[in-house]
């Protein structure tokens, strides 16, 4: 492998595992709250119109009894702390099969086993609430069966407060301090928390997202201000930096600082921005908006044959995002609908020697339908498309199946998902990917004769939250 | 990484800059809107007019009755499905002086008019709304909710009301899920469809 490659393939690493981060509901909230997981979701994950007031109010509301209090001389409190810690387990477990099974990885003729038994896929602990007046917390550490580890995962500390005008209008106002962006937004249209909501780990993922489509979440860390005005315009900006979990200096063994064995690290701090504007009218809410970031990436990662620092010139992916959510709640029926388009131009100045111009776009389209809270499913469109480029992803493999062999980014196709809930806090989910095109065609897209149905993908999800 | 160490220390100076505001007292009143107007407006829309029909609006009804309601909420004696998710959590959280703080905040707000409504039962809503159904052993709702249906005292203000929730109440009451003899004697007679008919003349009725 080239040393180019090397850089690019490592970039695309990145992407690839997180090109789908499943998304949670906390029980603990509920608990928090003493209300039930209908006053802020449709189903979970998905939020309802209060979900958003809530999380933009920083997680603060509560109901609990037992208060520990303190203090001081001067009678001012200097503690406030609840009863019972907003503790919840989360536990996925996942069966998955795809079309066509992927070829021996020991270079032997045969192929791998069909049907990944993931239990637990996930187990995740939160601790999601109040911590004091104003400041609540999103805290979650995940246990993956990918990763074999406990690891952080997305989290967020938020303060909160608000304004009323003297004819009683509200501007809520608040910082986050978070590890993904978008994970702090208020609308299910957005990566973070978008659809789908869980996916599987043991599928083939496409070789292409954008940055602000997970890529650097939990590799980042960001504060950023926002306020919303009378629960309809929202307005965000905020800056990110690289924030690598178990990155250690190699001359001091220390968590820091970054250097040139770290591969993608932010320049400076990114810019983040987000605006959104939700109407309400009688069951139902609009949202349209639009969001963005722009990361100047030095890719790092060389070592001592091949040494790069973290100077000179960088990669630079300007994002640029459309989102809208529309979502009609009843008591019988749910319905929603939610879609973003991802634009991101990429400026290769440090990968490659032309600086090439790149383009990626990202788009999603899905629709929900849940009856009583009891069973429902969503149906969901997604398209990945950019320049042809093969140092990007023509990636030199031995079996192919995560390559693409005309050097195109392309992906298309559709999922389709049913659930059944048999209590708030319980969901079964049996999920079906189809590929039209996957890492840039339909048939042999890898050059080792793999079609992109191959990689349908068939996932049977047991989701519970406690 | 002298910006994570900025992040770090505005988040400390902004959780001392937090124990000193919480510890102002703040005037009892002041608490009640920014209660109002950051958390129950989520639901019951800006000054108690709530654009979902699953909230009831509640501006301009009797201060009384919605003490009282609060109060039963808090004590689970008004105990329908969604009393139980949404508003006992919420209730939990309420003082009586905010309670009340709260009752009187939105009993002066001004009240909703509607107009919209199924026009095909509506003279059949107001027939009952007046004259009650004699047959079935209902009461005219116009004796105790007042003519215009704005309410008094612990008789609630109907007028302008969502007729899905209107409809929700009459059901819940029937049922036997809130505390409430005198309203539940008037009403056990209703027909569901003559129940459907006040509920849309409610709706119908604004001032
Ligand atoms: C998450 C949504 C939600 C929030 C927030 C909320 N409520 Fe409610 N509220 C409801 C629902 C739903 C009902 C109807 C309950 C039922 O059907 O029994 C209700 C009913 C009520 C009622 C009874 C009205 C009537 O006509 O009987 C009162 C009073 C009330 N709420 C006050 C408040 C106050 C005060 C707040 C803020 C402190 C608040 N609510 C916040 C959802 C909410
Ligand atoms: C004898 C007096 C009386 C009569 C007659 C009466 N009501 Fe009531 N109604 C009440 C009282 C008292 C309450 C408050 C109940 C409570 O506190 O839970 C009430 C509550 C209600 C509520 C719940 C309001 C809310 O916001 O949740 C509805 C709806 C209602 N009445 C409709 C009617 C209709 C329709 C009729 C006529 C068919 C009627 N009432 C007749 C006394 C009466």
């Amino acid at each position: 492998m080239t040393f180019k490659k090397f850089v690019l393939t490592s970039l695309l690493a990145t992407a690839q595992l997180v090109w789908v981060m499943p998304v949670y509901a906390v029980p603990s909230f509920a608990r928090q709250t003493g209300m039930a997981c209908e006053a802020c979701h449709t189903i979970y994950p998905q939020l309802t119109h209060f979900g958003r007031l809530f999380k933009a109010n920083g997680y603060t509301l509560d109901n609990m009894q037992g208060t520990v209090h303190d203090i001081s001389t001067d009678n001012k409190e200097t503690l406030s702390l609840t009863g019972t810690p907003p503790i919840s387990l989360m536990v996925q477990a996942s069966e998955t099969w795809l079309n066509k099974s992927l070829p021996d990885s020991t270079g032997s003729n045969g192929n791998a086993q069909n049907g990944t038994v993931a239990f637990p896929q996930q187990i995740s602990l939160f601790y999601s609430g109040k911590i004091a007046p104003h400041l609540g917390a999103f805290i979650q550490l995940t246990y993956g069966n990918d990763s074999g580890q406990v690891g952080i995962d997305n989290t967020e500390l938020r303060y909160a407060n608000s304004i009323v005008t003297p004819n009683e209008q509200a501007l809520i106002y608040g910082v986050s301090v978070n590890n993904n962006p978008t994970m702090q937004d208020l609308w299910n249209s957005t990566p973070a928390f978008g659809f789908p909501y869980a996916a599987s780990n043991a599928n083939v993922s496409p070789l292409a997202a954008t940055q602000i489509d997970g890529t650097l979440g939990q590799d980042v860390a960001g504060m950023s201000v926002y306020a919303l005005w009378r629960e309809s315009w929202y307005g965000e900006l905020g800056i990110y930096r690289s924030a690598k979990q178990g990155a250690t200096n190699s001359t001091t063994g220390a968590a820091g600082p970054l250097d040139g064995s770290h591969s993608n690290v932010i320049s400076g701090a990114a810019p983040y921005y987000r605006l959104a504007y939700e109407h309400q009218w009688g069951r139902s809410s609009l949202e349209v908006g639009l969001y963005g970031a722009n990361f100047k990436l030095y890719p790092g990662g060389s070592t001592i044959d091949a040494p790069m620092s973290l100077t000179g010139p960088a990669n630079e992916f300007n994002d640029f995002a459309q989102d809208f959510q529309y979502e009609f709640v009843d008591d019988r029926h749910i319905f929603t609908l939610s879609g973003t388009r991802i634009h991101e131009s990429i400026k290769l100045n440090a990968s490659l020697a032309d600086g090439s111009k790149n383009d990626l776009t990202t788009s999603r389209l899905w629709g929900s339908y849940y009856y009583k809270r009891k069973i429902g499913g969503t149906v969901g469109y997604f398209s990945t498309t950019g320049s042809t480029n093969s140092s990007l992803y023509s990636v030199e493999t031995t079996s192919g199946v995560v390559t693409s062999v005309n050097g195109s980014p392309d992906t298309k196709g559709w999922i389709a998902e049913l659930n059944y809930i048999p209590w708030l806090n319980t969901k079964l989910a049996l999920q079906y990917t189809a590929y039209n095109k996957f890492n840039g065609s339909s048939s042999n897209y890898d050059g080792f004769g793999r079609n992109a149905s191959a990689n349908n993908t068939l996932y049977l999800l047991l989701w519970v939250a406690y | 990484m002298k910006t994570n160490a900025t992040i770090f220390s505005v988040a400390i100076l902004m959780l001392l800059n937090i124990n000193i505001a919480h510890a102002e007292t703040i005037n009892a009143h002041k608490t009640a809107l920014q209660v109002a107007a950051s958390t129950c407006s989520a639901c019951h829309g800006e000054q108690g007019r709530s654009i979902s029909p699953i909230f009831p609006n509640l501006a301009g009804q009797t201060a009384t009755y919605l003490a009282d309601q609060l109060k039963s909420f808090k004590s689970h004696t008004r105990a329908d499905p969604d009393a139980v998710a949404y508003m006992w959590g919420i209730a939990g959280q309420l003082n009586d002086d905010l309670i009340q703080t709260l009752a009187d905040y939105y009993s002066a707000q001004r009240p909703v008019t509607k107009s919209v409504a199924d026009l095909a039962v509506v003279s059949r809503g107001e027939q009952i709304y007046i004259n009650g159904v004699i047959a079935d052993g209902v009461p005219p709702c116009a004796t105790c909710h007042g003519p215009h249906g704005a309410g008094t005292d612990i008789f609630p203000r109907l007028a302008g009301q969502h007729a899905q929730y209107t409809l929700k109440q009459l059901n819940v009451i029937k049922n036997n899920l809130r505390n409430s003899a005198v309203m539940r004697n008037a009403i056990l007679g209703l027909k569901e469809n003559d129940m459907t008919a006040v509920a849309q003349y409610l709706q119908s009725m604004g001032m």
